[in-house]
C-alpha cells in the first residue's frame, strides 16, 4: 500500500534488507528476487530536454555540456523563458542615401521573457535576435584563459614526471659501459620514439613549464569603497544565493549581470540487476513516451498487501486485523502466511561448473561481487506483535480484467477469509501484542508470505517453471495505546 | 550513436571532481574551469519525509545511505553520466574523519563501482590554482576556517590551524544581532539568514571597525529584507558586525588572523617569510565583501604587537587571487590537477578491492619513514 503524500503503511523487505513500499520495488525474473533502487545498478539511458522534449544523443549532450540549445530558464526565478516577437522598424541609415523600399518593411525581432517574474533579456541589455531560436550570445568563463594556461602547465609537469620515471627505470636496467651506442648518447632514439608515438617532444614540455607565469602576490587587497557603509542598499539589484549558484561559471552578484540559463537536460535511466546483469527497466527512447520496453516492477509480480482496517493495539491484548491480498500475475497463486523467522535463508547455490565458467575464471572475467558485502544488510524486524497464522493455504485466481463482469463461482468464505472477488481476497487475522510492548511506540506487525510464482521467462530445460517464493511485509498499525 | 560511444571508450573518460562541503557540494568534470553544479549538500529523504543533510548522521550505515543518495542525485540529476568505470577526484580536508573517508571510498568503489579515486586535500588543491608551490591557504568554509601552509606542494600537517570560524559562526551571530535589533523572537531559517548575510552584510575595514566600536553603528545604513509573509529590519549594526566573530580576540587569541599567525609560528623558520608573501584567502566565506581586506589589515596590525612581534619577523604580507570564484577554488584546483595527470595518480579499483585500505597521513602504516625500524614496505 503506497500513497503519494502519506506515509507508507505497508512495506516490503527487499532482498538487500531495505524496507520500501511495493511501488518502489523491482522484481528480477532471472534471480526471482525483489530488488530496490539501493541494490540495483542505475544507468543513464538517453538525454532529453524536459521542456521541448527533444532527444539528444549522448555525444552531442557531452559537447553541449548537458544543456539544451533552444530552451532557456529565467536566471531570476528559474521558470522557463518564452520567446517573444516584436516588430521593429529598421533604422534609416543616413550614410546609404535613400533606402530601398524592402528595407522599410518592419522586421520581426525576438527577445526572451519570463512569464512568471517578468524578467526579459532586454533588462540586462542582450540585443534582440532576428531568429526565433538560437543565436543568443554565449558567454565564456572569464577565467577560461588562465585555466587553460594552468592546465597546460600541469600537463607538462605530469609529462615530465612520467619521463623522469621512465628514464630512471631505464637507467636501472641499462648495462653500463661497453654498449652505449651513439644514438643513445645523443638521446636521438628517445626523441624518435616520442615522435613516433605522437607525444610532444621534451623541449616543448620544458618550454611550457618555462613560459608559465605563476600567480603574482600583491600587497594590495581589494578594499571596499570608503562610503560603502553609508550607501543605500538596493536589494532588488543584488542577486540571491540560488541565482548566483545557478550559473557556477559567473555567479553574478548584480542583477544587471544575469544571463539566461540554457536549460539543463534530463536523462531517462535504465535499471539493471547487479546479480545477473539483466535489465529491470528500460524506457522507450522517445522522450514524450512514459512507457517502458522492459518493466519488471514488483507491483506486477508480488502479491500486494493492503490494510482494510485494524483494532487498536494494546499491550497483552489480542486484536483483529483485516487485510486485502491481490494477485497481480496472470497465473493462479497459492499463498500461505508464515512467521517471518520461518522464511528459509536463501543460500547461494554453487552453479554447476561448465567449460565456459572455468574459462571465465581463468581469464579473470568472473563477476565482481564486491558490492554484495556493502549493499546487503540484515533487516531488523520488530517482534512485539505476533500474527497468529491460520494454518491455511489459499488460492488466488489470476488477474483477469474481464472478471468483474462474471459472477464469482466459488465463495468459500469462512472465519478467516471474509470475501473473495476475482484475484483479491480479504483476510481476518488475529494479532497478539506482547505484554512488554510500550505504549506510545509505533506498532508494527510483520508477516511473511509464501507464494507460488510461475516464471514466464522462456525456460531452459533445467529450470523449473514454478517456484515457491517468500516475501516479508511490515504493516504499520499506528502506535501502541494504553 | 553507439559508434561514437565506442570511440569515446578508447579515450580515457573524463573524470569527475567531487567537493562535498558541509553546506554546498561542488561537482563537475576535470579539465573544466567551473563545476557543473553547486548545490546544497542535502537530498530528499523519502523515509523521513524531509530534506536531509549529508553530514546529518549518527552511524556509519546512515552515512553510507546519505552518500549513496547524494551521489545518485549528483550523477543522475546534474552531471548525467554513468558513475561506473569513471574516475573520481575527491577534494577533502586533511582533517576529514577516517569514518567519513572510508565510507565515501566504500560508496564510490563498491556501490558505484568507479574505476579509480584520487584524493586531493583542500590546501594543495587551492594552491594549485595559483601555479605556485608554496602558499599559505586560508580557506573559510561553512563550519570552520582552515589555515594550511603548503610548502613545495606538500601541506605541513603539524601547522594546520582549524578554528571553528566558518560561515555558520557568522550566521549564528547575525541571528543574535537581528533578534536584539528587532526585539522579537525571529524564527529565521538558515536559508533566509544566508540570504540576508550575502546580500546585505559586509566586513568593515579595521579603521572603520574601530570607529564603529567607539561611535556606534548609527552611521551605517539599515535595510529591510522582505520575503513572503515576513520582513526583517537589518540594522546597520547587524550589517557591519555580523562577521565580527571571525576577528574577535579574546584571551585565547582564537581569532582568524591569530590562527594565521600561529600557523606561521609553527612553520619552519625558513618558510615563514615566503608563506607570508604568498597568502591565498579563499573559500565561500571569503566572498563576503571586505573580508579579505579586513584580514589583511588585522594581520598587519597583529604583527606589530606581542607575541608575534618577537616570534615572527615578518615585514610584508602579500596576497594572491585565484583564477576562479572563491567558493569553488578547491574544486578548480582538483579539476586542473585531475585533468592534467589524466587519472594517473588515482588509486585503481582493483587495488582498493584487494587491500580495502586507503592511504592516509594519519596512519603509521603509510607514514613511517623508510629507514625507520617500524616501516613495513
Amino acid at each position: 500500500m503506497a500513497y503519494l503524500v502519506q506515509p507508507d503503511y505497508v512495506k516490503y523487505v527487499c532482498s538487500c534488507g531495505q524496507m520500501k513500499p511495493i511501488t518502489n520495488l523491482y522484481f528480477c525474473r532471472h534471480c526471482l528476487k525483489i530488488r530496490c533502487g539501493f541494490c540495483i545498478c542505475h544507468e543513464v539511458d538517453s538525454h532529453y530536454c524536459a521542456n521541448c522534449l527533444e532527444n539528444m544523443p549522448s555525444s552531442e549532450a557531452r559537447l553541449k555540456k548537458n544543456r539544451c540549445s533552444s530552451c532557456f530558464d529565467c536566471p531570476s526565478c528559474f521558470h522557463t523563458l518564452s520567446t517573444r516577437a516584436t516588430m521593429v522598424q529598421p533604422r534609416q541609415d543616413p550614410a546609404s542615401g535613400d533606402a530601398k523600399v524592402e528595407n522599410k518593411q518592419p522586421k520581426k525581432m525576438y527577445y526572451l521573457s519570463c512569464f512568471n517574474c517578468r524578467w526579459t533579456s532586454r533588462d540586462v541589455g542582450i540585443p534582440d535576435q532576428p531568429v526565433a531560436s538560437g543565436g543568443w550570445p554565449e558567454r565564456v568563463n572569464p577565467f577560461a584563459n588562465r585555466f587553460a594556461q594552468l592546465m597546460e602547465y600541469y600537463k607538462a609537469i605530469a609529462q615530465q614526471e612520467k619521463q623522469e620515471k621512465l628514464d630512471k627505470e631505464r637507467k636501472k636496467f641499462a648495462i653500463r659501459g661497453n654498449y652505449i651506442t651513439l644514438t643513445d648518447k645523443t638521446g636521438l632514439t628517445g626523441a624518435m620514439a616520442r615522435n613516433r608515438a605522437g607525444m610532444p617532444s621534451s623541449e616543448s614540455t620544458s618550454s611550457a613549464i618555462a613560459n608559465f607565469v605563476t600567480s603574482q602576490a600583491t600587497e594590495e587587497v581589494d578594499e571596499l569603497p570608503d562610503n560603502y557603509h553609508t550607501r543605500e542598499v538596493n536589494l532588488k539589484m543584488i542577486t540571491t544565493m540560488p541565482q548566483r549558484l545557478a550559473s557556477p561559471e559567473w555567479q553574478a552578484q548584480q542583477v544587471s549581470r544575469l544571463q539566461p540559463i540554457a536549460r539543463p537536460l534530463s536523462v531517462k535511466r535504465s535499471q539493471r540487476c547487479r546479480q545477473c546483469d539483466h535489465n529491470l527497466t528500460k524506457p522507450e527512447y522517445n522522450p514524450g513516451s512514459i512507457k517502458f520496453k522492459i518493466e519488471l516492477l514488483a507491483f506486477y509480480h508480488v502479491p500486494e498487501v493492503k490494510i482494510i482496517s485494524y483494532e487498536t493495539i494494546k499491550p497483552g491484548v489480542t486484536s483483529a486485523l483485516l487485510l486485502k491480498l491481490t494477485n497481480p500475475t496472470a497465473h493462479e497463486m497459492q499463498i500461505q502466511l508464515i512467521q517471518p523467522n520461518e522464511v528459509p535463508e536463501i543460500e547461494e547455490k554453487e552453479e554447476p561448473k561448465n567449460i565456459e565458467k572455468s574459462l571465465e575464471k581463468s581469464l579473470n572475467l568472473e563477476k565482481d561481487m564486491s558490492w554484495k558485502s556493502v549493499v546487503e544488510r540484515k533487516p531488523t524486524l520488530p517482534s512485539a506483535i505476533k500474527v497468529n497464522n491460520p494454518e491455511l493455504t489459499f488460492t488466488l485466481a489470476q488477474r483477469d480484467d474481464a472478471a468483474e463482469y462474471d459472477d464469482d463461482s466459488h465463495h468459500d468464505t469462512n472465519d478467516i477469509i471474509l470475501w473473495r472477488k476475482s484475484n483479491k481476497l480479504a483476510l481476518r487475522l488475529q494479532l497478539t501484542t506482547d505484554e512488554s510492548a510500550k505504549a506510545g511506540l509505533p506498532a508494527v506487525a510483520v508477516i511473511a508470505l509464501q507464494y507460488t510464482y510461475r516464471n514466464t521467462v522462456p525456460p531452459t530445460s533445467t529450470q523449473p517453471r514454478d517456484h515457491t517464493l517468500y516475501t516479508t511485509v511490515t504493516i504499520d498499525l499506528g502506535i501502541v495505546s494504553q | 550513436m553507439t559508434l561514437y560511444e565506442g570511440i569515446a571508450l578508447i579515450q580515457e573518460k573524463q573524470a569527475v571532481v567531487l567537493d562535498l562541503g558541509a553546506d554546498y557540494t561542488k561537482f563537475g568534470f576535470t579539465g573544466e574551469a567551473a563545476p557543473r553544479c553547486i548545490i546544497k549538500s542535502e537530498f530528499w529523504c523519502p523515509m523521513e519525509r524531509r530534506y536531509k543533510r549529508v553530514y546529518d548522521y549518527n552511524t556509519t550505515e546512515e552515512l553510507y545511505d546519505n552518500l549513496v543518495q547524494m551521489l545518485h542525485l549528483l550523477y543522475f540529476r546534474h552531471v548525467l553520466v554513468n558513475p561506473k568505470e569513471r574516475k573520481v577526484v575527491v577534494i577533502e580536508s586533511l582533517l576529514t574523519t577516517t569514518q567519513f573517508r572510508e565510507t565515501l571510498a566504500k560508496v564510490l568503489y563498491m556501490h558505484y563501482e568507479v574505476s579509480g579515486v584520487t584524493w586531493w586535500d583542500t590546501g594543495r588543491a587551492c594552491a594549485a590554482t595559483l601555479g605556485v608551490g608554496t602558499a599559505l591557504v586560508v580557506s573559510i568554509g561553512a563550519r570552520e576556517a582552515e589555515v594550511t601552509p603548503v610548502v613545495h606542494a606538500a601541506p605541513l600537517v603539524h601547522a594546520i590551524q582549524v578554528p571553528p570560524l566558518g560561515m555558520q559562526a557568522v550566521r549564528v551571530h547575525l541571528a543574535a544581532l537581528l533578534k536584539e535589533d528587532n526585539e522579537t523572537e525571529l524564527q529565521l531559517d538558515d536559508n533566509v539568514l544566508e540570504d540576508i548575510l550575502v546580500r546585505t552584510c559586509f566586513v568593515p575595514s579595521r579603521k572603520l571597525a574601530i570607529q564603529l566600536a567607539s561611535e556606534g553603528c548609527n552611521g551605517v545604513r539599515s535595510v529591510v529584507c522582505g520575503g513572503a509573509g515576513m520582513s526583517v529590519r537589518v540594522t546597520g549594526r547587524a550589517r557591519a558586525l555580523a562577521a565580527e566573530p571571525l576577528f574577535e580576540r579574546d584571551r585565547d587569541m582564537a581569532s582568524l588572523p591569530d590562527a594565521v599567525l600561529q600557523c606561521l609560528t609553527q612553520c619552519p623558520r625558513d618558510t615563514r617569510r615566503v608563506l607570508a608573501e604568498n597568502i591565498l584567502i579563499t573559500g565561500g566565506g571569503a566572498a563576503l565583501p571586505g573580508l579579505k581586506a579586513r584580514l589583511a589589515h588585522e594581520l598587519r596590525h597583529l604583527i606589530t604587537v606581542e607575541p608575534y612581534k618577537t616570534q615572527l619577523h615578518i615585514k610584508t604580507f602579500k596576497f594572491h587571487s585565484s583564477p576562479c570564484e572563491d567558493n569553488v577554488c578547491a574544486w578548480v584546483g582538483g579539476a586542473v590537477c585531475g585533468g592534467a595527470d589524466g587519472g594517473g595518480r588515482a588509486e585503481p579499483r582493483d587495488v582498493y578491492l584487494r587491500t580495502r585500505r586507503l592511504r592516509d597521513w594519519a596512519c603509521l602504516l603509510h607514514n613511517t619513514p623508510p629507514d625507520h625500524h617500524h616501516h613495513c614496505p
